[in-house]
């Protein structure tokens, strides 16, 4: 959804996230196994928004399959979820993770955070690094076309022909740089404010397609879009994008997360989620923009 | 009236105290020391807004978050190959949307106006209609107006009509709504013009409709310049709200650029932007008030 390709640089390497290497990974954002001390139940309390509780923030609506019924403290969808596992790794109960919501152009102003991390679909590039922290990747992630069923893109989509059409997409999205960069079309997408008013726009033909991950992308056309109903169309070849926490810039608990992560990597926790959450959404055929 | 007031001969032109002329409710300095204790104090209240600025503890970041050079440059300049557009190329949509919604607001708030004034019994439902337009325009946000076109008229599958760019919806919100408020503006005006004056223009054998047009309207105008101007002031920046319909204006195109690399120097650009689009036109607002003044004033002050 939100969230800048990463085409150029993603600069966070997925070295210590990536399964096998398992609590061993380190290296993440240049932190030493020296600094690791502090994730002690004891020292993580330091670096807390609030003493005693761990302070999650996402946007509003929270979309799914990322947050069921736009509860995120249900423990359902996969980012709400996946917030739990890292909770639980770094020792904190349930009731002791408060959520809060905060608007995604909010998320990165400077200042104090009112959160530990904030949860939300954001892609790391190296641009966005300089505002703030990013974790280490808890999902990579593929850009897709959603478009209303039986219009010509569903079966005419050749490079060529996907610079010919209407695109639009929500605000600082991976999938608005996707169409600006990578399809290049020749009319000027449509830029809207919530991903929300991009399906508007799109059910009501003002635009013949919006791309957004794929995960969202499957939930529109499955679920959310029914007059006409949308279909997905196919998925864009992986360019290196993939979902990270945001931290202020400079919070060290993002190393103790980090390592969360990658545990979470190493025992198959974050596989599974992936597989209950978002498994139907995966298999799409692939095109080239 | 006060012969040392601002008005009053030795006032250097264009001096700090020049600025928003009026009556002399605060001020009954005069000349070169006026002007000294003018500087002396802008000075100081600048140097206290930097200051305040500049040694804030989150000053380094509040400057690399808004004001870093790079990033206004490069959110002026555009990329779309990195995901965001030119807001300088950007704010031209607005200064077109403006003109044209500024000449569309001026012929259909003078309708308006009219038709609520008339006194004919004939005209009587279209008054109605007038009155309802005015408190319906009036009293909804400007943001819902421009919504209920943009997503609205678009849905309805007209022929022609609903297939026209999302600008022109934009812009026709803008004009309705704009049109309510300055359909008043324009009453003010009109009831300005002391009815003796349509009386004396009768009995000279003008028609109603002449007289309007050579006796009323050139007064009722040129008393209501001010305002209309401050509408229209309003009208310029406005003009962004039509970014939420998915037009990249100034606003939106820095919108993109600041959610894309988590910099918000794009909006100081766009803001930059539309001063240089409004401080203009609010300096030749000032400038026709003080003419107005001055030329009623005459003979009353010295």
């Amino acid at each position: 959804m939100r969230r800048y390709l990463a085409a150029a640089g993603a600069v966070i390497v997925l070295g210590g996230a990536v399964a096998g290497c398992g609590s061993s990974g380190n290296g993440n954002g240049g932190t030493s196994p020296a600094a690791a001390a502090p994730c002690s139940k004891a020292g993580i309390q330091k670096l807390l928004h609030t003493k005693g509780q761990l302070t999650v923030a996402t946007d509003d609506p929270a979309y799914s399959p990322w947050f069921i019924n736009n509860t995120p403290s249900n423990g359902k969808g996969y980012e709400s979820a996946v917030a739990y596992a890292i909770a639980a790794k770094l020792g904190f109960s349930k009731s002791q993770v408060t959520w809060v919501h905060e608007p995604f152009s909010s998320s990165y102003a400077p200042g104090p955070k009112a959160f530990d991390f904030d949860i939300n679909e954001v892609s790391v590039t190296s641009a966005r690094a300089q505002a703030v922290t990013f974790s280490n990747s808890y999902y990579p992630v593929q850009q897709a076309i959603v478009a209303r069923k039986g219009t010509p893109i569903v079966t005419k989509h050749s490079p060529a022909q996907l610079k010919t059409y209407q695109y639009g997409d929500q605000v600082g999205t991976t999938g608005l740089a996707f169409i600006t960069g990578h399809i290049q079309p020749s009319k000027t997408p449509k830029v809207f404010n919530t991903l929300a008013e991009a399906s508007a726009a799109l059910e009501a033909g003002r635009i013949d397609a919006l791309v957004t991950d794929t995960p969202t992308a499957q939930y529109m056309a499955g679920s959310q879009l029914k007059h006409p109903p949308g279909v997905l169309v196919a998925q864009f070849p992986s360019v290196g994008e993939h979902f990270g926490l945001v931290f202020a810039k400079g919070n060290k608990l993002v190393t103790c997360v980090n390592k969360a992560i990658a545990s979470l990597q190493a025992d198959g926790k974050l596989t599974a989620l992936q597989k209950q959450y978002l498994g139907i959404y995966l298999h799409f055929p692939t095109i080239k923009p | 009236m006060d012969p040392n007031s601002p008005m009053s001969p030795g006032q250097p032109a264009g001096s700090f105290t020049g600025m928003g002329r009026g009556p002399g409710l605060f001020s009954s300095y005069s000349g070169a020391r006026a002007t000294t204790i003018s500087t002396i104090s802008t000075i100081a209240v600048l140097a206290a807004l930097a200051a305040v600025f500049l040694l804030a503890p989150g000053a380094r970041s509040v400057e690399h978050a808004f004001f870093n050079p790079t990033d206004m440059w490069q959110s002026f300049i555009g990329n779309p190959k990195k995901g965001y557009y030119s807001v300088g190329a950007a704010i031209w949509l607005n200064i077109r949307m403006f003109l044209v919604a500024e000449v569309l607001i001026l012929v259909l708030a003078l309708l308006v106006a009219l038709i609520r004034q008339s006194v004919g019994p004939a005209l009587f439902p279209i008054r109605i209609l007038a009155t309802g337009y005015v408190d319906f325009f009036r009293g909804v946000p400007l943001i819902l107006v421009i919504f209920a076109f943009g997503l609205g008229v678009p849905a309805l599958s007209l022929p022609v009509i609903s297939s026209q760019p999302d600008v022109v919806y934009g812009v026709a919100a803008l004009v309705l709504s704009y049109s309510a408020y300055v359909s008043e503006v324009y009453r003010a005006g009109l009831n300005s013009v002391h009815q003796s004056q349509v009386s004396a223009a009768r009995s000279l054998g003008l028609s109603q409709g002449t007289a309007l047009r050579y006796v009323v309207l050139p007064q009722a105008v040129r008393n209501i310049i001010p305002p209309l101007l401050n509408d229209f002031i309003s009208l310029q920046k406005d003009t962004a709200l039509v970014g939420t319909l998915g037009v990249i204006e100034a606003n939106k195109a820095a919108d993109i650029y600041s959610e894309t690399v988590f910099n918000f120097s794009s909006f100081t650009v766009a803001a930059i932007l539309f001063l240089i689009l409004t401080i203009p036109l609010a300096r030749f607002t000032d400038r026709l008030i003080e003419r107005d003044r001055r030329r009623r004033l005459a003979g009353a002050t010295r």
